[in-house]
């Protein structure tokens, strides 16, 4: 029998506003359905206590600009969303249990390398802070991140998109017709992470059948390829066909059967917006899955009668998908500053909108691309309408001499020479540090 | 003038207190007799010898009569029907008794999502069923947020043999489709033998010319009348007991951890800034799980009686008793000679303390410095288990959930904690007990009798917790199962609280307990919304009485 934990925080007393999807009664039909099945007297099933994500944790995977202070007054359920994921994560490492759910609000994957405020719902990024914290503290080197939420978990694949140790899989609806409009196939990782990233975009009408055909014949094998030593998924609930916010055909059954099938080390909620026709039942599916019980019993009250894609019509979208995944090559372009220390700086430019509250990002993006570790990144990155230039300097886990020489040096050039840079994170996750810098304050260490 | 007598029926012996303005006047200590336990009790009463007994105005007894039917097996058959609707598998988990299922399916709103299936309620028509006064229990999936397919098949029933007695789940009105149709079944099947007990009882007190009413203490530290309590809540009130105990003689916001050491078992609970701790679920009796609201108490088969057996290794502490201790003329060494042997308690025989000892090590090592460092080992193995206990129920309070942002903003401090030790075996391991915890250790005032003490000093809990959803215009509430139709606004405010008064006053009225200093709990709100448009609300509040006792006992 298998152990599973499930760390169940469903954020009460916290929204993201009085009718904003991301609401207090997000959860309250799921507590109400696992609660009344007794699913916590399952002898395999041990219950979590959330606790709260230190600023350092946090900052170990992303930068919060252009200050801590313009954050904390909103950052108190996010944190505790993040340290819940860390809590779960680490009885798993310990082996004291064989997978878990964590069950919290709000969602993070939408939440990037840098964050200028809440987007897509998402202001920390709960698997990336969970993933970062394991590698700090607990040893474990090769991760594995699958993404089932409808939409395109572009935040997460902004964190690791240079880094070779982290595979992250996204599968989702068509990004020409969802939010946030990206997650295309020629997204595959960085100059130094090359096939890192495996964006699958699917049709809108995609149904369990054809769902389960991707996993099989794409996903599956890739895991197994990489063989991580940890897959956490990304478990967002909005593939379910009452969802209305997409369209995919998904069920409450599809979903325990994706669970079966990815044998998640640790599921982790992110959306999924049909609160009471799919999230109670998907919910308890999910954790039956984990937890080795039998699912199929699980049936939402509505029926499915939208038209559901067939896998016949699906199959030739996804073969010709795979080839132009694998034929696909990279075009980096190198394009250094003056003062960058030596090696070749591959340059890309993005820019990332936030429409929880309206604003844009602009980014600039430098990595030094390099064969012995995942390069030192190099980001510049400004809110649309605001003076304020922030910098993120990140020498990576595993960081070689030289990368870590180069991150130094940048991190040096910006507190003597900041120009007009007003404030910089320097994420050194090789030696667990985290330094925070502004114009005004000075440095601040962690 | 307060006159409170304190009765708690033990394993081995029943124990009584008289008290008279908060200062004990007399304890009585009788052998139980669990053939019969309404002349225990009445024995034990009558030791007291109080001499005045029409000034009684509070009979309180803690009895073992429901936990030990249930613990040995002495329920009458119930037929338990479930409409278990879709979900989780009801066989995943670990079922007890015998179930038949039926369909009918509600969902988490109360909303009917399949209709019962006269056709399959026709073939239950078995003799058994139709036969005098069968019991019948029937739970369904969200009954408690709306209970029509349990009262249809009821009235089906009821008209093919008015006689059935039928006990209908949403009456437990908590989530839990499985601990509530264990719950339902429990409580249906010791309902004639407490019902015969309770009316025993009431005679036997009324014949004494004694007008003083009488309440039994429950596993929640509560009491309630003997005609009002649900007999099921009267499981484990022993340890709940020891508990209150501990309350009337502390400060009353310290922290506690509470040991009562009995000749078989040892119990323990914590007592937090001057509340005891909760069970986030509910009380676990034998197999079965119920939704009981309990104490958080550990009991483990330890205590001054355990036999101790000699082993390659040394020696072994059993969970077992087979009698008194040896210098008490048992025949079997225990913990009870080593306290003895060291001087700890002044009870018993010296020498047979010794010689019992002796028995457990070989010839040429039965010498002074041997027997001292074997006792030592005893006393310490015995308090080895009791702090690992009460590590367990540390850990039960960290690791309770929060589901709130504020809860978790705001946990429990870790408190100073001290120890009170009560119970036949107290003295003997103070010391040893004190150094194990790293806390300063009172010994319990009339350890001997604490539980009956706690009885006599206890006072009602309350609780009604209201679960609203204006959308659906439907209020239930969770400790007597009412489900109402609401006939207020979409988005209530202040009238909720009015609302939940009424139905407060309406519930204390019903099981004649006068309410003071009740606890409110602030409303949660949830707004429904469809579309984006907010088309009711989800309240839920509730109000308590915590357990604690009427005031301190002068020493």
């Amino acid at each position: 029998m298998k152990r599973t934990g499930i760390l169940f925080f469903p954020a009460f007393d916290w929204s993201l506003g009085d009718s904003h999807p991301e609401r207090e009664e997000r959860l309250i039909y799921t507590q109400e359905q696992l609660f009344e099945e007794g699913i916590l007297d399952l002898p395999q099933i041990k219950q979590f206590s959330p606790r709260i994500a230190s600023i350092q944790e946090v900052l170990r995977a992303q930068a919060l600009f252009p200050n801590l202070e313009s954050h904390t007054g909103s950052l108190d359920a996010h944190l505790i969303a993040a340290g819940s994921a860390i809590s779960l994560g680490e009885a798993r490492v310990r082996g004291e249990i064989a997978n878990g759910f964590v069950l919290a609000r709000p969602p993070g994957h939408h939440s990037g390398a840098t964050v200028w405020g809440n987007r897509g719902f998402c202001t920390l990024n709960n698997e990336a802070i969970l993933v970062n914290h394991l590698r700090t503290h607990l040893g474990i080197k090769k991760i594995a991140i699958v993404d089932t939420d409808v939409h395109h978990g572009d935040g997460s694949q902004d964190i690791f998109y240079h880094d070779p140790n982290v595979l992250f899989i996204s599968i989702h609806q068509d990004g020409r017709t969802l939010y946030p409009g990206t997650g295309f196939i020629n997204e595959k990782g960085g100059p130094n992470a090359w096939g890192q990233t495996l964006n699958i975009p699917l049709p809108p009408g995609t149904g369990d059948e054809g769902y389960h055909y991707v996993l099989e014949n794409w996903v599956l094998p890739r895991l197994q390829e990489f063989a991580p030593d940890l897959i956490i998924n990304s478990a967002g609930q909005d593939n379910h066909f009452t969802d209305p916010l997409a369209s995919m055909n998904i069920t409450a059954g599809g979903y325990g059967r994706i669970t079966e099938l990815l044998q998640p080390d640790l599921a982790v909620l992110e959306g999924g917006y049909s609160i009471e026709g799919a999230l109670p039942y998907v919910n308890l599916a999910i954790l039956l899955a984990l937890a080795g019980e039998d699912y199929h019993h699980v049936r939402e009250p509505q029926k499915l009668e939208r038209p559901v894609l067939s896998v016949a019509a699906l199959k030739p979208y996804i073969q010709d998908l795979k080839k132009q995944y694998q034929t696909i090559k990279p075009t980096f372009k190198v394009q250094s500053k003056a003062f960058f220390p030596k090696g070749n700086w591959i340059y890309s430019p993005r820019s990332v909108y936030y429409d929880t509250e309206g604003f844009q990002e602009t980014r600039h993006d430098h990595i030094r691309q390099c064969t012995h570790c995942a390069g030192t990144v190099y980001i510049e990155s400004q809110r649309s309408a605001s003076p304020q230039k922030a910098i993120l300097v990140r020498i990576p886990f595993q960081a070689c001499p030289e990368c870590e020489q180069a991150g130094y040096d940048l991190w040096d050039h910006l507190l003597h020479h900041s120009e007009d840079a007003t404030s910089g994170l320097l994420q050194n996750q090789l030696r667990d540090k985290v330094a925070v810098w502004q114009k005004k304050e000075g440095l601040t260490q962690f | 003038m307060s006159n409170r007598v304190g009765i708690d029926v033990g394993g081995t012996y029943t124990d009584a207190v008289f008290i008279h303005n908060g200062r004990i006047q007399h304890t009585a200590k009788v052998p139980t007799r669990s053939s019969d336990l309404v002349e225990t009790i009445m024995d034990a009463f009558d030791t007291l010898k109080i001499s005045d007994e029409q000034t009684i105005s509070q009979i309180t007894v803690s009895t073992t009569l429901v936990t030990n039917a249930i613990l040995q097996n002495r329920l009458p058959p119930v037929e338990l029907l479930l409409f278990s609707g879709n979900g989780m598998s009801v066989d995943a988990l670990p079922w007890p008794v015998q179930y038949r299922e039926l369909s009918g399916e509600m969902d988490f709103r109360g909303r009917e999502v399949e209709q019962p299936d006269q056709r399959e309620w026709e073939k239950l028509k078995s003799p058994d069923l139709l036969e005098n006064s069968a019991n019948v229990a029937i739970v369904g999936k969200f009954s408690h947020r709306n209970c029509l397919h349990e009262e249809q098949l009821a009235s089906y029933l009821k008209q093919l043999n008015p006689a059935l007695k039928i006990a209908l789940g949403h009456e437990w009105g908590q989530a839990n489709f499985y601990r509530r149709s264990l719950t339902t079944y429990l409580n249906l099947g010791v309902s004639d033998l407490y019902r015969q007990f309770a009316q025993q009882l009431q005679t036997a007190v009324s014949a004494r010319k004694i007008k003083a009413p009488i309440s039994i203490l429950k596993a929640d530290g509560g009491i309630l009348p003997l005609a009002k309590i649900r007999p099921i809540d009267s499981i484990y009130s022993g340890p709940a007991a020891s508990i209150l105990a501990a309350l009337t003689q502390n400060e009353t916001t310290s922290s506690s951890i509470v040991v009562d050491i009995g000749g078989t078992t040892t119990d323990m609970g914590l007592i937090l800034s001057g509340a005891p701790l909760f069970s986030a679920k509910g009380a676990q009796i034998g197999p079965f799980s119920t939704l009981v609201r309990t104490l958080a108490v550990r009991s483990i088969p330890v205590g001054g009686d355990s036999v101790i057996r000699a082993t390659d290794q040394g020696f072994s502490l059993e969970t077992y008793r087979l009698g008194p201790a040896y210098c008490l003329g048992g025949s079997v060494p225990t913990p009870t000679d080593a306290m003895r042997y060291l001087g700890l308690i002044t009870y018993g025989d010296e020498q047979l303390a010794e010689e019992g000892l002796a028995s457990l090590l070989p010839s040429e090592r039965r010498t002074a410095q041997y027997l001292h460092e074997l006792a030592t080992a005893v006393i310490d193995t015995m308090v080895d288990r009791i702090a690992e206990a009460v590590s367990s129920l540390k850990r039960e309070w960290q690791e309770e959930p929060a589901y709130k942002v504020w809860e978790v903003l705001h946990p429990h401090e870790s408190q100073a904690f001290q120890t009170l030790v009560s119970g036949g075996a107290a003295r003997g391991i103070t010391t040893a007990l004190g150094k194990r915890l790293k806390t300063p250790v009172q010994l319990g005032a009339f350890s001997e009798v604490s539980n009956a003490l706690g009885a006599a000093m206890a006072r009602p809990t309350f609780a009604c917790t209201l679960h609203l959803d204006t959308y659906m215009k439907q209020y239930r509430v969770e400790e007597t199962g009412e489900q109402g139709k609401w006939t207020g606004s979409l988005r209530p405010y202040l009238e909720v609280e009015e609302f939940l008064d009424t139905l407060v006053e309406q519930q204390a009225d019903r099981l004649e307990i006068k309410l003071q200093g009740v606890q409110k709990e602030p409303f949660d709100f949830f707004p429904i919304v469809q579309g984006s448009r907010t088309v009711g609300q989800i309240v839920r509040g509730a109000v308590h009485l915590q357990p604690g006792v009427i005031g301190r006992v002068l020493v």
